[in-house]
């Protein structure tokens, strides 16, 4: 079930009165309807798929306990493992059995052994990649005693499951989102309602700039061939935009819908592209799965520490897998190590520490060597975002190299560009929004905090207008869930 | 919780009619393209108003045609009067069953026509029919059947048009607007038609086939139509005007069309009926131009005598 669509428009404000209203007084009966309303949530796709959910809570669950009892310090690596292959061996068959046939059979073919292989027709199960690592990160933090396992099945599935970052992050540790299942819930009004603008703000992001931008950048990106390197240049910039505001308005709608319930998600996005350097652009996106690598992947490699062969293998290890975690495309790969060549030699020069504060905070506008900063690290990001949103390499190596042409000195130009210069005005409109709010949570978090009631409520109306005048109409699903 | 439900109770209207005071503000203020999900079209293209008006003026015909653009540029009331059958066209851009279901409900017992030719291409019932309701919105009055429609089509673009055209209706904003007869190519022929300015069509082979993708709203629609011409006691038939063969043929599943519409009616797909030339008889891949109409209106007739339907009010048996 789509945060877009009629259908969740009625789930939710349901869900709600039965939480609050009905199983308040009860925490085991709401986290029961925590777990029942995140099946529908996601059963509205295919409820084949819930068994899985269901399997590897249950594994997980199971494993969590077993850990707690031995004190063998072996069996307990057989069953950190068992947890690890289980999940992954399921995330592995799902998402990257094509893959690993395809280039297997490629690889032979190239040394002349042909190899008949059949590739399977796979669906990928929606959000497979977000649940994995959240039941992950709960079998290892056990296994490392940093959390205790526990022994509430209910409030294990309705961490597993929660329907708010079920399907689409961010990917919760059990050490923050877990705990929150066995405290009663109290109604606090102000969570509530700064829950309600998240998500009225994420809605706005995914409705009217990302499906919007969608719209120009897979037109430019579906037809490259026809256009010059001023318009591929324009459509790299639309799916930038397109691919942050549908990310970062769902992790907006997801931590919004959670406070309606209570419960504090962790940030997801910390407007990535006001970033000075690329260390500081990665940590402001995707931020779960970023710190989720850090923790789980990098550090345990050693992280920054040994020689300088050491950190550059890290590095690149880490990015690549970041990548790969994306998808079974040779894509991703290549843009997970591009991200790495533009983080290394930071790293190296051991500058990748030095802006973790606000830019410009306090201030209007942000100083020269911010801007050109912000400038240099959106115009690399945007260049990574070509393999991203290419079909294939070839693609992006065509796309890249019109642009650093001639071509790229001529004006853009494309069907329908009269009606893209709407868009173009509104993603203007936004990024001023998102600069004036960047020292909050979310762009409109702090904005009219003051102001009196009734202006401050045409100012939410103002945007609630601005969905209903600009937004896309073609339902237009969430980029991640392909992930 | 009681002054969360109570913030909540009071937004709701709040921004209610912010939203619609918003929307008449901007609608009347902002330039076309800042306007994306509100595109109020009086005096659109195809000449909806003036057919409206012209409506007016009409009462017991022979002949109503209904259906899209295909037929308000198909049917020529002209052709028709050299036979003695008085005739109107109430098609109207992109219009699907929902619409014309709507026109019926409003139109029919005043034209009270002897005959219905409802034109029928498997391309409407693919559709959602948003455009063409908000060229009815737009162009006729709104009324309850008007509204129950938006629901049905649940679209922000319908809601928008509608908020926007009751309050132009309100105020009575478009009173004085009079519809120019010639734009640009196209000239408004008293009777519902539109003749275009004589144009061949330089036509394209289309490489790949297509499959068209019904939408089941519309033929619930047509069911709904269907009833109530039966009630009404008004016999009909169903058309497909011919486009040119390379479009059609585009389409790997017009089959399943006919078959669907067979079963409804009696049903002549002009496609299989007449051999048009690509590039003679059309001024785009889906319009006859004139003289493409002039042969495909001569064959219906000849096909609607034959039947004997077509004689001036004689079928009819009210």
């Amino acid at each position: 079930m789509p945060f877009n669509s009629i259908d969740f428009a009625i789930f939710l404000p349901i869900v709600f009165i039965l939480y609050w209203f009905i199983t308040t007084k009860n925490l085991k009966i709401q986290n029961l309807l925590i777990v029942a309303a995140s099946y529908v949530f996601y059963g509205w796709w295919d409820w084949r798929f819930l068994s899985l959910i269901l399997f590897s809570t249950i594994v997980d669950y199971t494993v969590g306990l077993e850990l707690l009892k031995k004190r063998d310090q072996a069996k307990r690596r057989i069953l950190l493992c068992t947890s690890i292959l289980v999940n992954l061996g399921l995330l592995g068959f799902f998402k990257y059995y094509n893959f690993f046939l395809d280039n297997f059979v490629t690889a032979f073919s190239f040394w002349g052994t042909e190899i008949r292989a059949n590739s399977l027709n796979i669906i990928l199960p929606v959000g497979i990649s977000f649940y994995t690592f959240q039941t992950l990160s709960y079998t290892i933090d056990v296994y490392k005693r940093k959390l205790d396992p526990t022994k509430n099945f209910i409030a294990f599935s309705a961490f597993v499951s929660f329907f708010p970052q079920l399907v689409a992050g961010p990917i919760e540790r059990a050490t923050n989102l877990l705990p929150q299942f066995y405290a009663k819930r109290i109604f606090d009004y102000n969570k509530v309602i700064d829950g309600l603008k998240q998500i009225l703000w994420g809605l706005f992001k995914k409705l009217v700039i990302a499906d919007n931008c969608a719209e120009y950048a897979n037109l430019i990106f579906n037809n490259s061939t026809d256009y010059p390197g001023s318009t591929l240049l324009l459509g790299a910039l639309f799916f930038s935009f397109q691919i942050y505001c549908d990310f970062s308005g769902y992790s907006d709608i997801a931590i919004g819908t959670s406070r309606l319930f209570g419960f504090d998600l962790m940030r997801n996005f910390s407007f990535p592209y006001f970033s000075r350097d690329i260390a500081e652009f990665w940590r402001r996106w995707h931020i779960s799965l970023s710190t989720w690598f850090r923790d789980y992947l990098y550090i345990p490699l050693g992280g920054s520490r040994g020689g300088i062969g050491m950190k550059i293998r890290n590095t690149f290890i880490i990015f690549i897998v970041s990548g790969f975690w994306h998808g079974a495309n040779w894509t991703f790969i290549i843009w997970g190590a591009l991200n790495a060549l533009y983080f290394l030699p930071l790293l190296l020069l051991k500058k990748n520490r030095e802006n973790f504060d606000i830019v410009a905070k306090g201030k209007y506008l942000p100083t020269i060597k911010e801007f050109f900063g912000i400038g240099i690290t959106f115009s690399l990001t945007v260049m990574a975002w070509i393999f991203f949103r290419a079909e294939n390499i070839t693609h992006a190596i065509y796309i890249l190299s019109k642009i650093f042409s001639k071509s790229l000195i001529t004006i853009p130009y494309f069907s329908g560009w009269e009606i893209a210069l709407t868009t173009i005005l509104l993603v203007i409109f936004f990024t001023a929004v998102e600069w004036i709010g960047r020292e909050g949570q979310y762009a409109i978090s702090n904005i009219g905090l003051n102001w009196p009631r009734p202006i401050r409520w045409m100012y939410y109306s103002f945007i609630i207008f601005l969905i209903g005048l600009f937004m896309q109409t073609k339902e237009t699903p969430f980029i991640y869930f392909q992930f | 919780m009681k002054t969360f439900i109570n913030s909540i109770l009071l937004f709701i209207p709040f921004s209610t009619v912010m939203y619609i005071l918003l929307l008449i503000v901007w609608g009347d203020c902002v330039s076309k393209q800042l306007k994306t999900n509100l595109n109020y079209k009086i005096g659109s293209y195809g000449h909806m108003h003036s057919r409206l008006r012209n409506i007016e003026t009409e009462k017991d015909i022979d002949i109503l045609f209904l259906g899209s653009s295909r037929a308000y540029r198909g049917f020529d009331p002209r052709i028709f009067e050299q036979y003695g059958l008085h005739t109107f066209n109430l098609g109207s851009g992109s219009q699907t069953p929902l619409q014309t279901e709507i026109l019926l409900k409003r139109y029919l017992d005043k034209l009270n026509p002897s005959f219905i030719v409802y034109e029928v291409h498997p391309e409407t019932f693919t559709s959602d029919g948003v455009e063409s309701s908000l060229d009815i919105i737009a162009n006729d009055k709104i009324d309850r059947d008007m509204i129950g429609l938006a629901l049905r089509q649940n679209h922000i673009k319908t809601y928008n048009n509608l908020i926007y055209g009751l309050y132009r209706d309100f105020f009575k904003k478009d009173i004085s607007y009079k519809e120019e007869i010639i734009k640009d190519d196209d000239t408004y022929i008293p009777g519902g038609f539109v003749e275009k300015k004589i144009k061949y069509y330089d036509y394209v082979k289309y490489k790949k086939t297509s499959e068209w993708k019904f939408n089941q709203k519309q033929f619930d629609a047509l069911d709904n139509i269907i009833f109530l011409l039966k009630q009404h006691n008004t016999p009909f038939i169903f058309v497909q005007v011919p486009s040119t063969q390379a479009k059609y043929k585009w389409y790997s599943n017009n089959n399943d069309f006919d078959h669907k519409i067979k079963k409804l009616g009696d049903y002549y797909n002009f496609n299989e009926i007449i051999r048009l030339d690509n590039k003679l008889h059309f001024f785009d891949s889906r319009h006859l131009n004139q003289d493409g109409v002039k042969i495909f209106d001569t064959k219906l007739l000849e096909i609607l005598l034959k039947k004997g339907s077509s004689t001036p009010r004689q079928t009819k048996t009210k």
